[in-house]
């Protein structure tokens, strides 16, 4: 009951307190930004800007106008205009299903395009039919990689690449999968930053509130426990996480989510960073004190997010960062295929790092009271 | 109701703050903690109330060994801390309606408590809103909330002014009379002399002396008479002792020869027979 009455009580004490409503307005903003302004899927399109110098009804490279029209979504261009430097550049503009191309008058017109609009910019001299050249204007940063696809496209009527990628075998190692939009694959870095890290922050700044106020002294001297006090935190933080986390989630995602998982992750993870909020806070005895350690903290805990958006940058050194685990599991969750296992373990991973957390930070509260 | 032996504590492991002191308080008693700022005053009233470790000595409180604190023993247990620890965001009557839940005992009724300390009518003011005298207050009527048989008060008039000093010295004396046992840490040799039975003297974490302040005046205090008299058209003052045969010889020199003024016997105060015995003050 003393756990019970200390909950409502710290419950009663942040719908006082500023840090609350900083939680709920930035799980208002996440989801305006999701609703609103995040598209489904990012624009992958690619923009060059091209010049034909070749003879009329001629092709270079299988690229002519006439191809382009055919290629393009509606079939037919629009005329565009830049003003670059005062000066104006008439293109003719394509949208075909993977590129937008702006055919301009010369070649000096797609020098400036591509300086200025920092895209592609490609010449195409087909003067001498027999040994037509292709000049590309790049942005520098392209990689050697990159620029060796582009000698190969000169060659895409070359038969050995032809053939090559023709045979080449491709095998379906899951069928039937459905990914999530860009959009959805947001939600699990949100949910990990708003709910269940915000709440280690929010929880250092309750009890660092307290400890200027001298409160956990005069808990320690009643007939409850500083574990009870502690504890009636972490479900005040939970209770809160809980509540951000759902109003980001399901207007976004509506039924898609497995809800029991999600709650089962989210009770979770909040406990373990609420534990490790409470131990953080165990060494310090104001909020100045530990803004460097907090520093470092989010440096540290921002890191998964690289390795989630850059898949091909997964070093095993990273995925020990609680945040690694804690995005992966909520996009196994909202994910149509998710991987349920996965977040059953890791939900078990992270009850019992924070059990061990809230016993040593119970331990060091209890051992670092003053008088 | 307090029985301290050997009593070692140390905040880095080398320097003691306390070095091996022994006393015990008797039930029903008031007993006074006395000594300047840094003398251990606290530490020692911090392990006795939990707050600080028991690292040496054997210590008892209220029946209950220090070396394991068990919560239970709070709810014998008051403790009033001298600088006021309240929520701020929650009013007068919340503040002690969240805190008599966390003991198993019969607790007291919140407002009968504000009314004793004199914030009757600001029950329902947030404890934000109060002053450093009310918040006071509201720390001292807290300590009370569970009926305490054994009530730790620091320093519990600090702050306040005369009128409301004068009612808080008056709860601790009727609360004494109806069996609270008091231990109380202070560095205001007025209060200790107004309250005490028996004081501690402590400096530099040890017990110089432990008696009742009544004995200290008869063993330590020298019965002194401050005379005003009129010499030569000035008024002249001297505080002459009626034990030492010279000064009585001069008083009675003074009476004879000169105009009197005013004359009254002074008693030794306890700060200073404190500073007699420790050779320091009280600051």
């Amino acid at each position: 009951m003393k756990l019970f009455y200390s909950f409502i009580k710290e419950l009663k004490l942040s719908s006082k307190s500023f840090y609350f409503y900083i939680e709920i307005f930035m799980a208002l903003i996440f989801l305006i930004l999701l609703l609103f302004i995040i598209p489904n899927n990012f624009d992958a399109k690619a923009t060059s800007y091209i010049y034909f110098d070749v003879p009329k009804f001629f092709s270079v490279f299988g690229l002519d106008i006439d191809s382009l029209k055919n290629e393009d979504i509606d079939g037919k261009s629009e005329s565009v205009e830049f003003k670059i430097d005062g000066e104006i550049i008439k293109t003719e503009f394509y949208e075909t299903e993977d590129s937008r191309i702006y055919v301009a008058n010369s070649a000096e017109d797609v020098e400036l395009l591509a300086e200025n609009k920092q895209n592609l910019g490609i010449v195409i001299d087909g003067k001498n039919l027999l040994n037509p050249k292709m000049t590309y204007y790049m942005q520098g940063y392209e990689s050697k990689k990159m620029k060796n696809l582009y000698k190969l496209l000169n060659n895409r009527q070359s038969t050995l690449a032809q053939t090559k990628a023709e045979n080449q075998r491709v095998v379906n190692l899951m069928d039937d999968v459905q990914q999530l939009s860009d959009k959805e694959n947001l939600i699990p870095v949100f949910l990990t930053f708003n709910g269940a890290l915000m709440g280690m922050f929010i929880i250092s700044a309750y009890i660092f509130l307290d400890k200027k106020e001298g409160i956990i002294k005069a808990y320690a001297v009643t007939a409850s426990s500083v574990a009870t006090y502690l504890l009636s935190k972490v479900g005040v933080i939970t209770v809160t996480t809980i509540v951000t986390s759902f109003i980001i989630l399901f207007p976004v995602m509506l039924s898609q989510p497995n809800y029991i998982l999600f709650f089962i992750f989210l009770i979770a993870t909040s406990f373990f960073s609420s534990s490790l909020g409470l131990l953080f806070t165990s060494f310090f005895e104001d909020i100045m004190q530990s803004f460097g350690a907090i520093f470092v903290i989010i440096v540290g805990l921002m890191l998964p997010n690289i390795a989630y958006f850059i898949p091909f940058w997964d070093p095993v050194w990273i995925k020990i960062i609680p945040s690694y685990p804690m995005i992966q599991g909520f996009k196994e969750i909202i994910s149509p295929q998710g991987d349920a296992d996965y977040v059953l373990i890791y939900s078990g991973i992270f009850i019992l790092v924070g059990l061990f957390l809230f016993i040593y930070a119970n331990f060091r509260f209890k051992k670092t009271l003053t008088v | 109701m307090i029985r301290v032996k050997g009593l070692h504590h140390s905040y880095n492991g080398k320097d003691f703050a306390i070095k091996g002191i022994d006393f015990e308080v008797e039930k029903g008693e008031i007993f006074g903690f006395l000594g300047p700022s840094g003398a251990g005053k606290s530490t020692t009233q911090g392990i006795l109330t939990g707050l600080l470790q028991l690292q040496k000595g054997d210590v008892e409180v209220a029946g209950y060994n220090m070396n394991k604190v068990n919560n239970k023993m709070f709810n014998k247990i008051g403790m009033s801390f001298e600088q006021s620890n309240v929520y701020s965001k929650m009013t007068a009557k919340e503040n002690l309606d969240f805190y008599r839940k966390l003991f198993d005992v019969p607790t007291r009724e919140p407002r009968e408590l504000l009314k004793m300390v004199g914030l009757d009518g600001k029950e329902n003011v947030n404890a934000g809103e109060f002053s450093k005298g009310m918040k006071h207050r509201l720390t001292f009527a807290r300590s009370m909330i569970n009926n305490p048989e054994l009530w730790f008060l620091d320093e519990p008039t600090t702050g306040l002014d005369p009128a409301i000093a004068a009612e808080i010295k008056d709860i601790i004396r009727t609360e004494n009379r109806k069996g609270t046992t008091i231990f109380l840490t202070t560095h205001n040799m007025w209060i200790a002399d107004e309250l005490c039975d028996r004081v501690a003297f402590i400096i530099d974490g040890e017990i110089k002396l432990i008696d009742s302040p009544k004995n200290l005046k008869l063993q330590y205090g020298e019965k002194l008479v401050d005379i005003e008299y009129m010499k030569d058209g000035e008024v002249l003052k001297e505080s002459l002792s009626i034990i030492n045969k010279d000064d009585i010889k001069k008083m009675e020199e003074i009476v004879k020869n000169y105009e009197v003024q005013t004359m009254h016997t002074k008693e030794a105060t306890l700060e200073e027979i404190f500073i007699k015995v420790t050779g320091r003050e009280l600051v």
